[in-house]
């Protein structure tokens, strides 16, 4: 009798001829993730088993395991041989003490002498012998023991289902460029499209000294966060200190953020070009702040030729903010160390820019040159 | 780097901490031990809290319990004395004291707090109107920490007294305490000190207690501090107070002469147009608060660190807790409070560090202005 952890995978059922991919990167994902924990981990049909692990680390590794894109579900139980008294003696041990029960059973071995029915009366049956306090409810039961019948005279036995996130594994979709900010949204995004397999790198623009170290040491433990999810372990940073104080120096102030932020996009692209990467990612949502109006989307993405993606833009404020508190990053986000100092805020933002307007703004300064001097003060930072 | 933080900590002295060295080699003894080792600890522990009574010239008249910081000190004399009816103190405290006093509220004493002037000073007269027959505690600031005022406790503490003679009367004296001439007046029954303000370590503190005052204990344990702060003494750090002490009252007189000469010479060479003084004349040597009207300090700070020059501020970036508490209550308007930058000194600052501050500020302030003001009109 053997204690594994049993992982069933979400969408990749779907896929015909590429399956043997996406098991491939799920499998190297689950690897990743449980990256200095004794384990090992097979591949039955259909699902994973993570096997002769260290079992004292036992919580901790379905921690880990809840957190890989592509897991539908997983289990605690045991691995026995499929014979009845072994089967009885797992159930035994996975059995509830007191309460209404059914057994399940599954016979992916179609030779076994038992069907599916027979084996959970015949072990159902043994249960109630050997503990009075027991009572059988196939209805609604307080329990259910699972029996899954495998080829190879293998057996698994186990009393629940825990629910995974579901999506695709990270690095079966191509690569994005996250602008990772130390607000709310941002990271969710990240989350969001690492959900539907995407590797998600980040960027993020600091404006030391307006804003301080305590402001990008939060960006870092973000990104720590969301690495769980991600598997990414690097963030890159860039100053754009100078181009804000060109900007406030001389372009329109109601302009300040909107400028700002078409410098943020040359910038991320150039970047992107570096890291690999096919897409920028925001966590804009439509109409949220003056800058995330249709006009401001617009002004942005004028400047890039990459895809835009950004998977918050129909959600409301709390829609996010229930995902950031599940994945974990609202208590860091919420932080007050601002990652943009309101120094440079204007009193009154355009919340309707026009482009003409914009570019116009933009002749007032050396656009090429600032940019390539912000890229100088590019670092990366390993986690 | 020319370090004006002093008020936040000190450079520990060095030898302070090569003297008391021997608390982490050969005198490691528990001082509760029964052997001779523990004694000799034990003994030493004792001649180090009469020298640091004897400099506080308040032998023979106080006892002296160290704690772990002046925090803690602090909150062991408040949630002691303060037990019943009201309990005053003023809006120029400490967070220590302040934030202890807002808690007297959830434990059914209320709290009073006096007003404070442009200094950040308070008057006495403004402390007795709230001091009535149910006070059961005063607590004013001796050296006010964002300004440098200092407050006349000895005065307060005798007018108090004198309108309710069962008032227990304290004062933090965190940033007075081995920089001001002063010995502990008669009228003041508790007085909280701190080490890592004079040389000496963080984690070591100490509370003043007029003998025969009567106090409950904040740490219960094993009866260590005649009872009133359990647990073991933290021998190497108190060693390091005391030495610390002991070397700056040798030269405390002078110190505060010459730092007030080069406090008045900082400011006469800041530029007008940009800095305000907050920090009253007649204030503690040790201390000058400025501010450069309509900039943020936090960003100003860290320009100066880049730059050489480390001081403090009494503002942050965040929208959190954006200003000061004190200098708010001061009467400052929002351009005033932004701008908050304290420099506070040590006996190690020199006449050229001065000079050298002189230019950095006015530079920087000007870059500042430059860059972040001068938006286009």
């Amino acid at each position: 009798m053997e204690k594994v952890i049993i992982i069933r995978y979400a969408e990749i059922h779907l896929k015909g001829k590429n399956r043997g991919y996406f098991e491939r990167v799920f499998a190297n994902n689950l690897e990743k993730a449980l990256k200095g924990i004794r384990h090992e981990i097979h591949r039955t049909s259909g699902r994973y088993l993570v096997a002769a692990f260290d079992e004292e680390r036992t919580y901790e590794i379905m921690g880990r395991v809840s957190k890989v894109f592509g897991v539908h579900s997983y289990s605690l139980g045991l691995l026995v041989a499929s014979d009845e008294d072994s089967i009885f003696e797992a159930v035994k041990e996975v059995a509830p003490q007191s309460g209404t029960f059914k057994v399940e059973t599954h016979r992916g071995d179609k030779h076994y002498p038992l069907t599916s029915m027979e084996i959970s009366a015949r072990i159902g049956g043994r249960l109630l012998d050997a503990n009075a306090a027991l009572k059988v409810d196939v209805h609604t039961p307080q329990h259910t023991v699972y029996i899954d019948v495998r080829e190879g005279g293998k057996a698994l036995v186990f009393g629940m289902f825990c629910n995974g996130v579901h999506g695709m594994p990270v690095s079966t979709a191509g690569r994005g460029l996250l602008l990772i900010s130390g607000g709310i949204d941002s990271p969710v995004a990240g989350y969001m499209m690492a959900k539907r397999g995407m590797t998600v790198e980040l960027l993020h623009f600091h404006s030391y000294p307006y804003t301080n170290e305590a402001a990008k040491e939060k960006v870092v433990t973000l990104a720590k966060i969301i690495s769980d999810y991600t598997l990414v372990t690097r963030i890159t940073t860039v100053s754009v200190t100078h181009i804000q104080e060109e900007i406030h120096k001389n372009c329109a102030a109601e302009l300040n953020v909107t400028l700002l932020r078409r410098f943020m996009f040359r910038i991320a692209e150039r970047v992107a070009a570096h890291v690999g990467a096919g897409c920028l990612v925001t966590g804009e949502s439509l109409g949220q702040v003056a800058s995330q109006t249709l006009e401001g989307l617009t002004s942005s993405n004028a400047v890039v030729s990459l895809p835009v993606l950004r998977p918050l833009i129909g959600f409301d404020k709390e829609d996010i903010v229930a995902l950031a508190k599940k994945i974990g990053t609202f208590e860091t986000s919420t932080l007050p160390y601002e990652d943009c100092c309101t120094v440079f805020l204007p009193d009154f933002p355009a919340i309707r820019p026009k482009l003409s307007f914009i570019e116009e703004e933009e002749k007032k300064l050396d656009v090429d040159a600032l940019v390539e001097e912000a890229l100088l003060t590019r670092e990366i930072i390993r986690f | 780097m020319i370090y004006f933080d002093n008020a936040a900590t000190t450079r520990p002295n060095g030898e302070a901490l090569k003297r008391a060295a021997e608390f982490t080699t050969e005198l490691y003894f528990n001082p509760s031990a029964k052997y001779g080792g523990g004694f000799a600890v034990f003994k030493k522990l004792g001649e180090m809290r009469d020298s640091l009574l004897k400099a506080a010239g308040a032998a023979g008249r106080f006892d002296l319990i160290f704690t772990s910081c002046g925090s803690e000190a602090d909150n062991q004399a408040i949630f002691s004395a303060a037990k019943r009816g009201n309990a005053v103190t003023t809006a120029g405290e400490h967070a220590a004291v302040f934030s202890s006093f807002t808690e007297l509220k959830n434990r059914g004493v209320e709290p009073r707090f006096a007003p404070i002037e442009r200094d950040g000073s308070v008057k006495a007269e403004s402390v007795l109107s709230l001091v009535d027959e149910k006070t059961s505690l005063v607590s004013v600031v001796h050296v006010n920490n964002e300004t440098g005022a200092v407050n006349d406790i000895a005065a307060i503490a005798k007018a108090v007294k004198e309108k309710n003679p069962r008032t227990v009367f304290m004062s933090d004296g965190v940033q007075a305490f081995g920089k001001l001439p002063f010995s502990i007046p008669s009228e003041v029954d508790l007085y909280a000190v701190s080490a890592h303000k004079i040389g000496g370590l963080k984690g070591t503190g100490g509370l003043f207690k007029r003998k025969n005052l009567s106090l409950t204990p904040y740490i219960f344990g094993g009866g260590q501090e005649n009872g009133l702060r359990s647990g073991t003494e933290n021998t190497y750090g108190v060693a390091v107070f005391a030495y610390a002490a002991e070397l700056k009252f040798r030269t405390l007189g002078e110190d505060a002469k010459r730092l007030e000469r080069y406090r008045e010479k900082l400011f006469a060479g800041l530029d007008r147009d940009v800095f305000t003084r907050i920090s009253p004349e007649n204030g503690s040597p040790y201390i000058l608060t400025v501010s450069a009207e309509g900039m943020r300090g936090e960003v100003l700070q860290r320009m100066l660190w880049d730059r050489g020059l480390c001081v403090g501020t009494g503002s942050a970036c965040s929208s959190k807790n954006r200003f000061s508490r004190v200098i708010t209550a001061c009467g400052y308007g929002e351009r005033v409070l932004d701008g908050v930058i304290r420099m506070s000194f040590s006996p190690a600052t020199t006449e050229e560090e001065i000079g050298e501050a002189i230019e950095i500020l006015n530079a920087t302030a000007r870059e500042y202005q430059n860059t972040v003001l001068a938006s286009r009109a």
